[in-house]
């Protein structure tokens, strides 16, 4: 008999058992979803809002996950804001931009204001000019993770829900070209190249926006043939934008700007309504869960502690600006002071895409980065949780919301 | 309450209410648009009024006092062009159509007055169901008794209104096969029908103080009939009409009728009688069902032909006070839709069978609208 050598209790498990990355992202999966519907069903919040909560606490006990973001949980991130971008693209009709300009003047006196009192309030208390203009311009942007999230959740329709999304699909846009326009400009500081300081954000925008088109043509092709509701036409469609994904990934293009352009050139080039399971159906689901539990973690105690006043500071500033341009410009645009009010309010959530903003810029110019992230992080922590609430009370107060 | 008095009008003269979908531009579901509409469209001078309706999807035009079919034309048209200059500054869509074809009554919201509360309220899931467009055209009379005399007389043709008219094959995503499938929505009611057989208005008053003595109804906005005396305007209402696509169909059955009523009250080509109803509900039911294709029997002598023929008869009878009302492009509509062209319930379902996506049949509704 040859001698078996293991232990006769081989087949258990070491002891303390190793736990794979599949355990923590099912556990994650599965706690996220039980305190989204405790939030939703007691205390009448977005589901969102429990979701977000999940990455809080991992933060708050410091499991190790943050501050930043892991190159494995960048990849959630991205694709779960493609998906969501590349939904929010498709409701911008640019035909409403032309036929009601006070609507675009509007979308450009939110962004130009949020991005001056921001940049002025930092300024005030004492930061440094080229930090406070790089925080400023990846403030122009609303979340679109939450927007959409928070307006789908409660079926939300109506003017400010119409207007909400196209400002946040705009705002996203110029915050993109703005971030990346101040980057390079900033480093060009110190190099003396100003050529870098406009090539990035031109090949950034050529680039993104012929991808976008391949995307945007793609689907349409696809959609000649099949029914985009039926379930295996939106994994086809899913698929696709993975793919586009990765291809901007290698080309180096901006994952934010090539969904949201794709979705924009869909809707914009045919009149034929685009229809599609919201979220692409449950795989999608999943993804978005994953992302607020995501950027609900970027935070530590520490930057907290470091970043938290003046993350307050640019988030009372940016509200502050918003909240002006879409009330001073309600009346011109058609919609009552109520409404614009209640519009303001809904612009106010920062979060997947501030963070990849930032992330992008932290793998750029890594030293200049670290003066950023500790306001940063702070305002997305604190966004993370009240901007999906703000959204939903906006959008109740003005009776968009249609739960049963 | 007791039953108003019966206003003085000019006998044929018209007016015209359409009852108008607003829909999303994203994917032309309803959406509650009809506050931001009004106060839009306060601000402009009308030939007539634009009203809120039961529930925020919806919006109700009028026009004013009209003599004829290019008055109503007129008011119609300069109506809709303002209506739709502020739905495009609003994105939203604006459509005809009995039914919006995918709609889930569960979602619509009851407009917030306190009389749409209580309808709400008393027919509860009826209200939300009630989410449906019709077209009233008032025909001006020279007083109460005329009133009914032309009421009952008219009754007769109203197949003729609802398969003319009929616009909502679609309800909740599904093709009903009929043609107006609205008016089965309406027939639920508790008080829709036709009016009791009166023919002068002290008659009708007893009847009115009767039932209103049960309190079931306090007022004459109780009844769902399909015609009903407006004692407020002085004039009949005819209520069967789904809202058509366009507003040139809209004042064309207006039109229609007119020369109806025209030729009722000057040849009195039969006198109206209670035994006429007893092919009513029939005449209707085969309107709503198969539209032109419909049985029609005669009330006087049973006779059975298509209401496309007797529709066409009836265009023949008509010719004379056509051309004196100025209606005679009204009637060469209408008998291009019985001819080749079809009513709009068949429009919409060729064009979803071309399509296939209904809410890209909402799309082309709502340029048909626009245009």
């Amino acid at each position: 008999m040859t001698g078996d050598t293991r232990s006769a209790l081989f087949f258990l498990p070491a002891w303390p058992p190793a736990a794979d990355a599949v355990l923590w992202v099912s556990l994650t999966l599965v706690i996220a979803a039980l305190l989204g519907e405790f939030v939703y069903r007691w205390l009448r919040l977005p589901r969102v809002v429990g979701y977000a909560a999940v990455g809080t606490i991992v933060s708050a006990l410091d499991l190790g996950l943050g501050p930043g973001l892991k190159p494995g949980l960048r990849s959630i991130v991205d694709l779960a804001l493609a998906l969501l971008l590349f939904e929010l693209g498709s409701r911008i009709n640019l035909r409403w931009l032309r036929t009601n300009p006070w609507l675009l003047a509007t979308s450009l006196a939110e962004a130009a204001l949020a991005f001056g009192a921001v940049y002025l309030a930092l300024s005030a208390v004492g930061t440094d000019a080229r930090t406070a203009t790089a925080i400023a311009a990846i403030a122009i942007g609303t979340s679109p993770a939450v927007v959409m999230r928070v307006a789908s959740e409660f079926e939300a329709s109506g003017q400010v829900t119409e207007r909400m999304i196209v400002l946040t699909g705009l705002n996203t846009f110029y915050a993109v070209l703005a971030s990346k326009f101040v980057f390079g400009w900033l480093h060009a500081e110190y190099i003396g190249s100003l050529v870098r300081a406009f090539a990035h954000p031109l090949y950034l925008l050529a680039g993104s926006a012929i991808v976008a088109a391949l995307l945007a043509f793609s689907v349409s092709m696809i959609a000649r043939r099949l029914d985009l509701r039926n379930e295996n036409s939106t994994l086809l469609l899913l698929g696709m934008i993975l793919l586009a994904l990765s291809i901007t990934k290698m080309a180096n293009l901006s994952t934010l700007l090539v969904p949201l352009l794709a979705g924009v050139m869909l809707r914009n080039s045919t009149e034929r309504p685009w229809i599609w399971p919201r979220h692409f159906g449950t795989a999608g689901g999943a993804l978005v869960l994953m992302l607020f539990v995501v950027t609900g973690s970027v935070w530590s105690v520490d930057t907290l502690l470091e970043g938290a006043v003046l993350g307050a500071a640019v988030i009372v500033a940016r509200v502050v600006a918003k909240l002006v341009a879409t009330t001073l410009l309600a009346a011109p645009s058609g919609i009552s002071l109520r409404q614009g009010l209640a519009l303001g309010v809904t612009l106010m959530p920062m979060s997947g895409a501030a963070l990849v903003m930032m992330v992008e810029l932290q793998n750029l110019y890594p030293e200049f980065a670290s003066q950023l992230t500790a306001v940063v992080f702070s305002a997305i922590a604190f966004l993370e949780l009240i901007g999906p609430i703000a959204v939903h009370l906006a959008l109740r107060w003005v009776h968009e919301e249609n739960l049963r | 309450m007791a039953l108003e008095p019966f206003a003085e009008s000019r006998a044929l003269t018209l007016g015209v209410e359409l009852e108008l979908q607003i829909v999303n531009t994203h994917d032309f579901d309803l959406t509650h648009g009809a506050n931001d509409l009004l106060r839009l469209v306060g601000k402009r001078k009308l030939p007539g009024e634009v009203k809120p309706e039961m529930t925020g999807s919806m919006i109700e035009l009028s026009t004013g006092i009209c003599r004829d079919y290019a008055e109503a034309l007129a008011h119609l048209s300069e109506i809709r062009d303002v209506l739709v200059h502020c739905a495009n500054r609003l994105n939203v869509g604006l459509s005809g159509g009995g039914t919006h074809p995918f709609q889930d009554w569960s979602q619509r919201r009851i407009y917030d007055t306190p009389r749409f509360h209580m309808l709400s309220e008393l027919y509860g899931y009826l209200s939300k169901q009630f989410t449906i467009f019709g077209q009233h055209v008032h025909i001006g009379c020279a007083g109460p008794d005329a009133a009914l005399v032309l009421l009952h007389g008219l009754s007769r043709f109203i197949p003729h209104f609802i398969a003319l008219s009929a616009s909502s094959p679609f309800v909740q995503g599904t093709d009903t096969g009929f043609h107006s499938a609205r008016l089965n929505s309406v027939f639920a009611f508790p008080l829709s029908g036709r009016a009791p057989f009166t023919l002068t208005w002290e008659e009708f008053s007893r009847y009115f103080e009767k039932m209103a003595r049960t309190g079931v109804v306090q007022s004459m906005k109780d009844f769902y009939w399909d015609i009903r005396p407006k004692p407020e305007f002085g004039t009949i209402e005819v209520r069967v009409l789904d809202t058509p696509l366009t507003i040139e169909k809209a004042a064309a059955l207006a039109a229609y009728i007119q020369c109806v009523a025209r030729w009722l009250s000057f040849e009195q080509p039969f006198r109206p009688a209670e035994d006429d109803y007893l092919v009513y509900t029939f005449n209707r039911f085969q309107a709503c069902r198969f539209g032109f294709d419909g049985t029609f029997v005669d009330p006087q002598t049973g006779e059975h032909r298509t209401i496309r023929e007797d529709i066409a008869e009836t265009l023949a009878e008509v010719e004379q006070h056509a051309i004196e009302l100025g209606a005679e492009d009204a009637c060469r509509r209408v008998r291009d839709d019985i001819g080749a062209l079809g009513n709009d319930a068949t429009w919409i379902r060729q064009t979803f069978e071309r399509e296939n996506l209904l809410p890209e049949v909402v799309r082309q509704q709502c340029l048909r609208w626009s245009r």
